[in-house]
């Protein structure tokens, strides 16, 4: 079975936020949340200033699968970590569990507070039947199931973010590494935090 | 970006003027054209990932390579500790008092004469604020703790709403309380006797215990429920806001994630002791002294229970005349 993982090459991302936007637009995202995030560091120092795209990386041992009071998290055989709306209560408790900022709730609760938890599904939709109305409106497209990339790594144009199974990506960034002739082969951005290795 | 405008700038400059204009205006109109109906949601792209938000900033890159301080320590205390911790003190403290009940028993004291008017009305209805409060905000506490158990959704999802709005009631409770009552509530000698045999609950015998208008443990319910509490308030409010920012935080250097982590992790412990008191103080005023309720309905306390229970207050009334 593949493992599905994401890798966002520091080197090539261009801050163009077109993988925000894609998400945001394909998956009809409440207003306010962006499953994946553009952040740049080292603003304008040269040599230094990079970006990345962060969302969920569907983590091996999810810490938010752990921490959940409710245990709505269900984890597939690929490795994809989803949740399910109808059961979570919005507490934050994986938010504060994860290292990479991925789960975000939209103001859309009772008088405007805090509702239940919306994250990347590495376009996967959820735990209602597979592309129904109900799973599209909850959790966004259920690309995986049609055989399609996830949206935002479909139209990065600079290949910086991919996905896919484990071997295939390290294989490409193990090769980019070599390419560029500086920098030692580690683990791709976030690895280590996220697959413990 | 900002390197590649500078550039193009100095290019530029050697120009006459004149060409400038036309160049700049033509650039402004050709890119006004191009850009219609773009700009907008690029606009709203930035505003979402950057501005305001400080959890979704250059700190979140750094947070990764930190998640090792507060991030693993709030995981392990909610898989390992939290559910276990909250289990066993309330089981505990259950079973302490129904022992209590079954071996001890009650202290039962006269309630003839009119007895001793303690709580005006003003008091009482502060009491009954701040009790209100609790009994919205600790069994839901409860129910978000156990949420698996209760089996999450709408249930535990209105739970923690009310969570939240008895928060806005004890905090309406909680200055009055707080000035008609820290007086009387400091420590004083008597305390330490009170300590030493347990303020009298461990024999069956009416013995008379050394306090004043609030004894030992009547204290220490109320600064665990006022100083613990402004603490609850004060942590569950970053758990509700979560994406604020205050200034002064800033001179902590701590990451927004972090801070709302701490704030977790101290709600968790702090709440154990507040649920723990809250159980006792029920105990206490419904069961072990009968029919102490009373003087928080009509304001009179029995004069037979201050006589024993609260002696050197009952000899102040009568140095006073009072009684
Ligand atoms: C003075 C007492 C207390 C106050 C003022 C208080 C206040 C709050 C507030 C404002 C929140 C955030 C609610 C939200 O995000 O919607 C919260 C969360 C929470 N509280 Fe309390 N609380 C108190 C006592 C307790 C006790 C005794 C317990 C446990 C028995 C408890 C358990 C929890 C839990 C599990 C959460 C996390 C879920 C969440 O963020 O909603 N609290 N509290
Ligand atoms: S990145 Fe965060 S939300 Fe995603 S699987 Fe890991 S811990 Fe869970
Ligand atoms: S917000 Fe929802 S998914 Fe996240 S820990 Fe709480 S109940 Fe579980
Ligand atoms: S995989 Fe899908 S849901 Fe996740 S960030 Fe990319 S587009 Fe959004």
């Amino acid at each position: 079975m593949a493992r599905m993982k994401f890798y966002c090459d520091e080197g090539r991302c261009i801050e163009c936020l077109g993988c925000a936007v894609a998400c945001e637009e394909a998956n009809e995202l409440p207003v306010g949340i962006s499953r994946r995030k553009v952040v740049t560091v080292n603003e304008g120092m040269e040599g230094q200033e990079y970006s990345v795209s962060v969302a969920c990386m569907h983590c091996t041992d999810a810490p938010c699968e752990q921490v959940c009071p409710v245990d709505c998290f269900y984890i597939r055989a690929d490795g994809i970590v989803l949740h399910d709306k109808t059961t979570c209560i919005g507490c934050g408790y994986c938010l504060y569990a994860c290292p990479f900022g991925a789960p975000q709730f939209p103001k859309d609760g009772a008088f405007g507070t805090r509702g239940v938890m919306d994250k990347c599904t590495m376009c996967a939709g959820g735990p209602e039947p597979t592309n129904s109305a109900k799973e599209r409106e909850l959790y966004g497209q259920n690309r995986i199931a049609e055989g399609k990339v996830p949206m935002c790594a479909a139209i990065c144009s600079t290949n910086a973010l991919i996905v896919g199974d484990e071997a295939e990506v390290s294989d490409i960034y193990r090769k980019r590494v070599m390419q560029r002739g500086k920098g030692v082969i580690g683990v791709p951005y976030g690895w280590s935090t996220a697959y413990k290795g | 970006m900002y390197h590649m405008a500078g550039v193009q700038l100095t290019k530029v400059k050697g120009l006459p003027m004149k060409k400038l204009f036309i160049f700049l205006l033509g650039a402004v109109l050709l890119n006004a054209r191009e850009f219609i109906g773009k700009v907008p949601l690029v606009e709203h792209a930035k505003e979402v990932h950057f501005t305001g938000s400080r959890l979704i900033s250059p700190e979140l890159l750094h947070n990764i390579l930190h998640y090792q301080t507060w991030g693993e320590l709030f995981v392990y205390l909610q898989v390992h500790w939290f559910r276990a911790l909250f289990f066993g003190i309330t089981v505990g403290v259950l079973v302490v008092f129904l022992l209590h009940y079954l071996i001890i028993g009650p202290k039962k004291f006269s309630h003839s004469g009119k007895g001793v008017f303690v709580y005006s009305v003003f008091k009482r209805v502060v009491h009954w604020t701040a009790a209100l409060a609790f009994v919205l905000v600790i069994p839901t506490g409860f129910m978000m703790i156990f949420g698996k158990e209760l089996g999450g959704g709408d249930l535990v999802l209105t739970a923690r709403y009310i969570h939240s709005i008895g928060t806005v009631l004890f905090i309406v409770s909680f200055i009055p309380m707080f000035l008609m009552w820290f007086i009387p509530m400091l420590p004083t000698l008597d305390d330490i006797k009170w300590f030493l045999m347990l303020g009298g609950y461990l024999t069956k015998k009416k013995v008379v215990v050394p306090a004043g208008q609030f004894n030992a443990g009547q204290k220490m319910w109320f600064w665990v429920a006022m100083l613990g509490g402004i603490v609850m308030i004060g942590t569950g409010a970053m758990m509700y806001f979560q994406d604020f920012h205050l200034a002064i935080l800033d001179r902590f250097g701590l990451d927004q994630i972090d801070l709302i982590r701490i704030a977790a992790i101290t709600h968790n412990f702090l709440g154990m002791a507040v649920a723990a008191l809250f159980i006792t103080h029920l105990y206490m005023s419904l069961f072990a002294i009968k029919g102490s309720l009373d003087s928080m309905i009509s304001g009179n306390k029995s004069e037979d229970e201050v006589k024993y229970m609260h002696s050197s207050f009952y000899k102040k009334l009568k140095k006073e005349g009072k009684i």
